[in-house]
């Protein structure tokens, strides 16, 4: 492509952490091929949206983001992709703002789609090839760490969720691919890697499961940390808690609890209990007694009682998950859970998810303040204003002055107070010389 | 606009024509489609959907690994979306299969090995027909809890010692009942393994009695239909 025909290409993500992995290898296949990367308000020749519908706020939001998108770029081939790409196809396709609409399977060709499109080829989306693993690793990215994809689908059916219909049934990447992909995104510089997927805990390639997979990822030689984006509480054992010791391994988990309550657990056709769950944390936190848990909580399920969302009460205090990520329940058309009795009002959803929140917030502070006078090794994220933004190895978010200090790059820090408000609470440190 | 063909499948792969209906009760019948193009681990469900309808179900497969015919059981639910249209369907028709999906089952290997108790509340005890099918050695006992007993799905394919119908609404069952009472007062080796599939109520009692009786929740498999 030459300078005078440099096309501009703009990206808005919305939802969960696989989409942001996918945007960002789609930002490095577009960075490699010559377009350059825009904001949405810089008239840009292309727009991206990588579409979310895992709740109906995200349906709304993605909504909203396609038209807006669409309307401030009115000459701009619009792509469309992501979970909504496949849940409302045909609605999507019949809106003439929209010039393709790309479903999950195919989002990593979108490029050569593009391309086909401005050389005047007419190629069909149908025609791209169909594989959910076939990303470039990450070398320009909208963030310094970087994803790499292991697995994709969940045929879990858990009533409450639409993956299982959107992404298909799971498939994991072979494990020489998926060790490629790592070293190659070393080579480009990362010093984070996230290991991502839909259900992650259960990746099976030949006899190799996710522990297998995991201990040869920490193998790959380099100077970089380790991080498991969200899991889903499969039965861990203790190889599992072994892994942790090794020092690219970062001590934290987004371990999806959903509900406190073994009842709830059960209509959610989510097949642990908190027993079990129980079980997983204690043993992590007897070898690592500062171990971050976070997770995910829905509430006001169908039929959820207040001896129910209690139990869930009881469970946030007592796994003292530094982060809630709360969910009020909202119906995930063709899900199994839409025609589950007994919806919760509106009222008392919005009551449940403000004490679930109120609670995450006093946890993150007790756990925050636990790091005081302590240090943390932080990789610098970004620097603004002087501050230098990042995250220890706990996963806990940390400031400090930035003199001297350069991104993308793993400083010592000594702790020394707890700065900010609820969602934006932070540690604030001091280099340690 | 450009246009998409709809799904990303071969279509001719993933449709089945029913070959069969047998009525079992005036509400239950099972759908004899062609033998399954796909290798399934018995325990496992298909997803069921029906052409021309944006819904689809799942169903635990009813039929043995090496059967001739894929066999899905299916109860009407009364104002149920999905069922109804079911029931409607007949010999010729088209459905659409995808799968196999889950993990309920154990591996062929522990099946002739280990010593199984399965519980099952009404279409329930589809997954373990296809394991007693599946592995004809595996020592099994079968606990079957229904409300009639005319809802002991196909019971002469098991051996009568090994299947225990607790009916809760009249008194024809081996146990006259529902099934967690029965539960209550058995005792099981330590060493047993526990497949419940059913409703989450059911699930949840006889997993709340199995733990006072002292077994790990790790020995407990559980398939939750609703
Ligand atoms: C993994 C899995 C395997 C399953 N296997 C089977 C199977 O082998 N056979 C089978 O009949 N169903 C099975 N189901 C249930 C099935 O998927 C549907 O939910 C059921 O057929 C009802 O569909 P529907 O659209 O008519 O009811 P919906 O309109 O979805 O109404 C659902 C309501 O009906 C009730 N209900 C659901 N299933 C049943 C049932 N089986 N008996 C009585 N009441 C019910 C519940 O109260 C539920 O809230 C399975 C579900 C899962 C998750
Ligand atoms: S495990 Fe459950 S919640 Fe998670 S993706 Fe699978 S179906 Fe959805």
């Amino acid at each position: 492509m030459n300078s005078t025909s440099i096309k501009k290409v703009a990206f808005k993500t919305l939802g969960c952490r696989l989409n942001q992995y996918e945007t960002d290898a789609l930002v490095t296949d577009f960075d490699k091929a010559g377009y350059q990367l825009v904001g949405v308000d810089e008239s840009p020749d292309v727009v991206v949206v990588n579409t979310c519908t895992v709740t109906n706020q995200s349906d709304q939001k993605s909504r909203t983001t396609i038209s807006q998108a669409a309307r401030a770029n009115s000459n701009a081939v619009v792509v469309v992709t992501g979970c909504m790409a496949n849940n409302f196809k045909e609605k999507l396709e019949s809106q003439d703002n929209i010039t393709f609409v790309v479903e999950n399977n195919r989002k990593s060709s979108i490029l050569s789609l593009v391309d086909a499109h401005f050389l005047g080829e007419i190629l069909h989306p149908n025609q791209l090839p169909q594989d959910v693993f076939r990303y470039e690793p990450v070398q320009k990215s909208l963030h310094t760490r970087s994803a790499v994809k292991i697995q994709d689908g969940c045929d879990n059916f858990c009533t409450f969720c639409i993956i299982p219909m959107v992404r298909g049934r799971a498939v994991s990447r072979p494990v020489a691919e998926v060790l490629e992909s790592v070293r190659k995104t070393i080579e480009n510089g990362f010093k984070e890697v996230v290991i991502t997927g839909v259900n992650i805990g259960r990746y099976e390639d030949g006899a190799a499961r996710f522990e297998d997979l995991l201990a040869q990822i920490l193998e790959v030689p380099g100077d970089f940390r380790v991080r498991i984006s969200s899991l889903e509480p499969d039965g861990f054992g203790d190889r599992f808690v072994d892994l942790f010791k090794h020092p690219k391994l970062m001590p934290h988990l987004h371990l999806c609890l959903q509900s406190g309550s073994d009842k709830t657990l059960l209509r959610m056709r989510r097949m642990y209990d908190v027993a079990q769950f129980r079980k997983t944390v204690n043993l992590f936190r007897s070898v690592y007694p500062d171990f971050n848990f976070t997770t995910d909580i829905i509430v006001g399920f169908p039929g959820e009682t207040d001896e129910e969302f209690q139990d869930t009460i009881d469970a946030v205090k007592e796994f003292n998950f530094s982060h809630v990520h709360t969910f009020k329940y909202s119906v995930r058309r063709g899900t199994r859970a839409e025609r589950l009795e007994n919806h919760i009002p509106e009222k008392i959803k919005t009551e449940r998810s403000a004490q679930i929140r109120e609670l995450s917030e006093e946890n993150k502070k007790q756990y925050l303040n636990s790091f005081i006078g302590k240090t943390q090794q932080v990789l610098v994220e970004k620097i603004t204003q002087g501050i230098a933004n990042g995250y220890g190895q706990h996963y806990v978010p940390v400031r400090f002055k930035a003199a001297g200090v350069q991104k993308n790059t793993v400083y010592t820090i000594r702790l020394t107070e707890i700065r900010g408000v609820g969602e934006n609470m932070y540690l604030f440190g001091e280099l340690n010389d | 606009m450009i246009s998409m063909i709809k799904h990303d499948i071969k279509i001719d792969e993933s449709f089945y024509k029913v070959e069969e209906i047998r009525q079992l009760t005036d509400e239950t019948f099972s759908l004899k489609l062609p033998r399954a193009r796909f290798a399934f681990k018995a325990g496992q469900h298909i997803s069921l959907g029906i052409h021309g309808d944006y819904q689809s179900r799942e169903y635990s497969i009813y039929s043995g690994a090496n059967d001739e015919n894929l066999e899905v059981l299916v109860k009407e639910v009364e104002n149920g979306y999905f069922t109804p249209k079911l029931r409607k369907l007949k010999v010729g028709d088209l459905v659409e299969i995808h799968g196999p999906f889950g993990k309920f089952g154990m591996e062929p290997h522990l099946a002739l090995s280990g010593k199984f108790v399965f519980i099952a509340s009404g279409t329930g005890i589809a997954p373990f027909r296809s394991m007693v099918r599946t592995y004809p050695e595996i020592d099994y006992t079968l606990i079957h809890g229904v409300r009639y007993s005319n809802e002991a799905y196909d019971r002469h394919e098991y051996a009568s010692d090994r299947y225990i119908l607790c009916s809760s609404r009249d008194q024809k069952g081996t146990y006259n009942g529902r099934l967690t009472g029965y539960l209550k007062n058995c005792t099981f080796v330590p060493e047993t393994h526990f497949y419940l599939c059913g409703n989450s109520d059911m699930i949840f009692d006889a997993l709340e009695i199995l733990k006072d009786k002292g077994f790990e929740r790790d020995q407990i498999h559980c398939e939750v239909y609703f």
